[in-house]
């Protein structure tokens, strides 16, 4: 199975690996709680390396951008990253993903590991004969550095730590760096990717900064604690971003793929919508536990626990979207458990 | 990995002890508090519920996974560590001490020669 080629600097440090979308990764260490708590209150670095990445440059490569993705990345500019989704013609997202716009006619496009080569086949086959597209993520190692003291430990180590959503780049141990202030855990932060060649040495300066190594374990519980969808879980091929609660990442001032079905269910409305819950206990109610609000039904997206409210949360789909003062139950084995509605992030950040 | 010499071992990872009443008190495996991660929920049973050999009588979930509990004999719930309720990660930190989960009294004389002692168990763990 593919890793990263910093596998056996995490397994010197503990770490348990799994396998994240045919990628084996570290899933954690000293453990998923102790992680995320690191993460929310100092600092912690994930390796990240299993996300796609590739290079789209020359003359079309804005172009490409705006027309394979649903938000517009012609309402930023060059030095800044958005959250954008790539979308089939029924207006399915197909993949979420994170474009870094380096400069004027270079771009980095993140999609998540699992799609990665078929986001890339669609680049590859739009672009035109002066656009190259060239994957990135066999020689690079993707580190996510996130928590309040981020920035602190970047800046150390980088010389610099590039804004929420600024892309910064330099060299770091004589190899170039990309760095962007994104991120998966809704604190402050950078996601950087360097060549093999210096990943240990990025890796090594992180931890003398004072950041926890931490698992993909933590890195889920951290993103639904803010709500942030998961591919593959909360959105997938068979769901638009207006079901999922995420309108406001579809720019409808250019014309891209998806976009004609996606009006078609803005004006009929939507079949069903993605809601989030606290359960009220820790309990937890996990992706497949069927949930219902009167005549709505469906079932549980993501759950999981919350470290920071001491219970468990999640999210789900309903069908058709439930009546805002509606009951919402779920079952646990055979027993339906009224739960409390609770729009995402489900804490305050 | 601790294993204890002086409890025995289920084959789904249950650790139980005689006490001194003849009553068999019942917790899990440091190895399987280890491949469950951090537990957050623990489902007890009610003192008073009667249980069969190796039936499942509660539910254990870390932020990972689900497991059932069974019963390494059979009889009658007479105890149940409700401190779990709020703090089930007292099972991670001390599966052998505080992290125990119920006491069992059966309703005679038992042995526990039917579950592995030590060693056996910590062969039987290496094996996966």
């Amino acid at each position: 199975m593919p890793t990263t080629s910093l596998r056996e600097v995490h397994a010197a440090a503990g770490a348990r690996f799994t396998d994240f979308g045919g990628w084996e990764m570290p899933l954690q260490y000293e453990g998923v709680i102790a992680e995320h708590m690191a993460v929310r209150e100092s600092v912690g670095v994930f390796d990240v390396s299993h996300l796609g990445r590739f290079e789209v440059a020359g003359p079309g490569a804005v172009d490409a951008v705006r027309y394979l993705l649903c938000n517009d990345i012609a309402k930023i500019e060059p030095g800044k990253a958005q959250y954008t989704m790539a979308l089939n013609d029924s207006g399915g997202v197909e993949d979420d993903i994170i474009v870094w716009w380096i400069d004027d006619e270079r771009l980095w496009v993140l999609p998540n590991g699992v799609n990665f080569d078929e986001i890339m086949a669609r680049f590859a086959e739009h672009a035109g004969p002066e656009t190259t597209v060239r994957p990135l993520r066999d020689d690079t190692v993707l580190l996510a550095v996130q928590g309040p003291d981020a920035p602190g430990v970047i800046e150390s180590v980088l010389g610099t730590a590039p804004g929420r959503f600024r892309v910064a780049t330099g060299e770091f141990a004589g190899h170039p760096y990309v760095a962007a202030g994104t991120g998966y855990t809704g604190e402050r932060g950078a996601e950087i990717a360097v060549p093999a060649e210096s990943a240990p040495a990025l890796w090594q300066a992180v931890l003398a900064g004072g950041a926890v190594p931490c698992g993909l374990g933590a890195r889920d519980t951290l993103r639904l604690e803010m709500g942030f969808a998961l591919w593959g879980q909360d959105l997938d091929e068979t769901t638009t971003p207006l079901e999922a609660g995420l309108g406001w990442v579809v720019n409808w001032d250019h014309d891209f793929v998806g976009k004609d079905a996606l009006l078609a269910q803005k004006a009929s409305g939507r079949p069903r919508a993605l809601v989030g819950f606290k359960t009220g206990g820790r309990r937890i109610a996990r992706h497949g536990y069927a949930m219902r609000a009167g005549e709505s039904i469906g079932e549980v997206a993501s759950g999981n626990f919350s470290p920071i409210l001491q219970g468990a949360i999640g999210l789900g789909y309903l069908t058709p979207p439930p009546k805002a003062d509606t009951p919402l139950e779920i079952e646990f084995r055979d027993e339906w458990q009224v739960v409390e509605r609770a729009k995402p992030p489900f804490i305050e950040r | 990995m601790q294993i204890p010499e002086e409890l025995r071992y289920a084959d789904n990872h249950e650790w139980a002890k005689l006490e001194d009443d003849g009553s068999v008190r019942v917790g899990i495996s440091d190895y399987a508090q280890d491949a469950l991660g951090d537990i957050v929920y623990i489902d007890l049973p009610e003192v008073g519920a009667t249980v069969g050999e190796g039936d499942a009588f509660g539910e254990i979930e870390s932020t990972k996974s689900v497991a059932e509990i069974y019963a390494p004999v059979a009889g009658t719930i007479t105890e149940v560590n409700d401190a779990l309720d709020a703090a089930p990660e007292a099972i991670n930190h001390q599966p052998y001490g505080a992290g125990w989960i119920v006491v069992i009294t059966p309703a005679t004389d038992v042995s526990l020669d039917h579950l592995m002692e030590a060693e056996a168990y910590a062969a039987y763990t290496e094996e996966g």
